[in-house]
């Protein structure tokens, strides 16, 4: 075959305006600012004073600009900043519990759903998928009952085994997407060197499904993060309340306080954001695994 | 030959009819496989079909408010009566379609753009990919409220760019109005979820064939063209999986409506989320929730059937 010819086609074809590529540029453009806009409205609010943000026309810059909303946030010795720490460490507390537990009930499920074929396995394969079906607050009454019967309501180990049972499926899912791409014969040659099912399991498919394994983390960390329904509901007293429903009771007492709501708005999302961007490559994977079949 | 397959080697003389005993040798043969699966199992039993089986009971019973479900008195079918002749029913029926297929179609259609127009290298692609997907990460709740404060009726910086471009006469009060309350709604849920479209479609174009559409340009066909005959066949599936679940994922959504309204102005932002949520919560009435828990269950199911569809067509052919 002729290269030159392949490569020079495209080109001889391509028209001096590519009105498609502009009109993509165009189109990003305007979707990146509907994206950031608001977000960059929330820190310039969170820099104004109360005085500064609740007048009309807007400051469309902050006059002078002051970080006290934050300073306000982040001191302990006060009251508003006690609470929203107390919040703060709460939500940290549930979400690595709930990701730690999970990674640990889901990586053994996922292994058998993608290597043994015993009765059952798809039925019970698609009734955990269904879970996903389900909206939470569908869940909630019964949950509650079930709740105050075990004597959990208001504890974090009512919310970290809802949220374990929320992020299970997915985790799940995801996690067998990555054994499914790991030759069996990695096994099969350990095991005939000698190395039992459990051995081969541990050396050989762990390591090599450690991407998999971050993706599932990073998953089960956000959505335990960010839960408020449940939050709302199971956890009455505010030294065990999460973030989520901690700002609300912050926002319902300092009505009108909107820099102050925005500037824990902004902390509140620093966390999941900072852990996306590290580790968006398992992100994106993680999203797209199993519903893309290469 | 597979790992799967030595298991079968040998079984239990059969003393029972055959296929019966066909099953409990291969349950027996596999026992081990069990143990993999019995952690998830356990606390999804617990967590999830107990539930479920609570909320069918509940629905047949009209429950007293101080919640002792021992006093609780069976009534048949009146809560799904009460639920589907109340006068609330259909509107809070219509914005739930509403609030569903617009988000549904604004989210993919703009994601399936995006998806197109980021498929080619550029510099700073990554960058921009990352900060688009910025929303779908951050929680719900923190959305609502920034939101709330950019609709804000006096000092909504929305409402204040539309007067200062000379759109209104003065700010309009995006949530407290009947008709804006559910469109302004569904911009955030657009804006929050859009993203996730899109990576899912750029994940899908990564399976068109470059060669395809090479020799499809070389046979002289338009961008057009090329977009409708080439990618998108090759997109059906992941498209259809997308939309299942930004569907799914809209019927099921709360947190928004329930922050940014409550369901107001007048039930204007209702659906049936916050209407369970309001009727169990609100006023104590754990029986007609679970009733429209379960019509929510049915309508959830239908949509689960083509989920598993679409997610499965790969899964079985590997399975064997």
């Amino acid at each position: 075959m002729s290269s030159p010819d392949l490569t020079a086609t495209p080109a001889r074809l391509r028209k001096p305006i590519d009105w498609w590529r502009w009109g993509g540029r165009v189109f990003l453009t305007l979707l990146l600012l509907f994206t950031v806009l608001p977000m960059v409205w929330m820190l310039l609010t969170s820099v104004k004073t109360q005085f500064a943000a609740m007048q009309y026309p807007p400051q469309w810059w902050p006059a002078e600009p002051t970080l006290q909303n934050y300073v306000k946030l982040l001191d302990p010795t006060n009251k508003v900043g006690h609470e929203f720490l107390l919040y703060f460490w709460n939500s940290l507390y549930v979400s690595t519990l709930t990701t730690i537990l999970g990674v640990v009930v889901a990586v053994p499920a996922a292994y058998a759903f993608s290597r043994f074929r015993f009765p059952g396995r798809t039925f019970l394969f698609f009734s955990v998928l269904l879970r996903n079906m389900f909206p939470a607050v569908v869940f909630l009454m019964p949950l509650f009952l079930l709740m105050r019967w075990l004597g959990l309501v208001g504890s974090h180990g009512s919310l970290i085994l809802t949220y374990l049972t929320f992020g299970l499926p997915l985790s799940i899912w995801l996690l067998k997407g990555f054994y499914d791409n790991i030759p069996i014969q990695l096994e099969q040659a350990a095991r005939i060197d000698g190395a039992t099912r459990f051995q081969a399991f541990i050396l050989i498919v762990m390591p090599l499904s450690t991407p998999g394994i971050i993706a599932t983390s990073i998953f089960s960390f956000i959505g335990a993060w960010n839960e408020y329904v449940y939050a709302a509901t199971f956890i009455n007293t505010k030294e065990r309340m999460t973030l989520p429903v901690g700002i609300q009771s912050f926002f319902a007492e300092f009505a009108t306080d909107w820099p102050g709501l925005m500037a824990a708005t902004f902390l509140m999302s620093v966390p999941v954001v900072v852990l996306f961007l590290v580790l968006q490559k398992y992100f994106v994977k993680a999203l797209t695994e199993g519903a893309v079949k290469h | 030959m597979s790992i799967a397959t030595e298991r079968q080697v040998a079984g239990p003389t059969p003393i029972l009819p055959r296929k019966a005993a066909g099953i409990l040798r291969r349950v027996l043969n596999h026992r081990s496989d069990y143990l993999y699966v019995l952690p998830a199992l356990a606390v999804m039993m617990v967590v999830i079909a107990y539930p479920i089986y609570y909320t069918i009971e509940l629905s047949f019973f009209k429950t007293p408010q101080n919640l002792q479900m021992k006093d609780k008195i069976f009534v048949g079918l009146d809560n799904y009566v009460t639920i589907l002749s109340s006068e609330s029913f259909r509107s809070v029926t219509l914005n739930t379609l509403t609030w569903t297929l617009f988000s549904t179609f604004f989210a993919f259609l703009i994601g399936l753009v995006a998806a197109l127009s980021l498929h080619r290298e550029f510099a700073g692609r990554g960058v921009l990919r990352a900060l688009l997907l910025v929303p779908y990460v951050v929680s719900a709740v923190a959305a609502s409220y920034v939101w709330k404060w950019l609709y804000h009726s006096d000092f909504g910086v929305i409402g204040a760019l539309a007067v200062q471009f000379g759109l209104t006469e003065k700010p309009i009060n995006f949530l407290d109005n009947l008709y804006t309350v559910l469109p302004s709604l569904i911009v955030v849920n657009v804006w929050k979820e859009f993203s996730f479209a899109m990576i899912m479609l750029m994940a899908g174009l990564q399976t068109v064939p470059e060669q395809l559409l090479r020799a499809a340009q070389v046979d002289g066909a338009n961008a057009w063209q090329r977009f409708w005959h080439v990618t998108f066949p090759h997109l059906r599936g992941v498209s259809m999986v997308t939309l299942l679940l930004l569907m799914v994922a809209n019927f099921n959504s709360f947190i928004i409506p329930f922050v940014m309204t409550g369901g107001g102005p007048a039930g204007a932002s209702d659906i049936w989320i916050t209407q369970i949520y309001s009727i169990a919560f609100g006023r104590q009435r754990y029986g007609v929730a679970s009733a429209y828990s379960v019509i929510l269950f049915i309508v959830m199911m239908a949509l689960g059937y083509f989920y598993v569809k679409a997610l499965t067509r790969g899964d079985e052919s590997r399975a064997g």
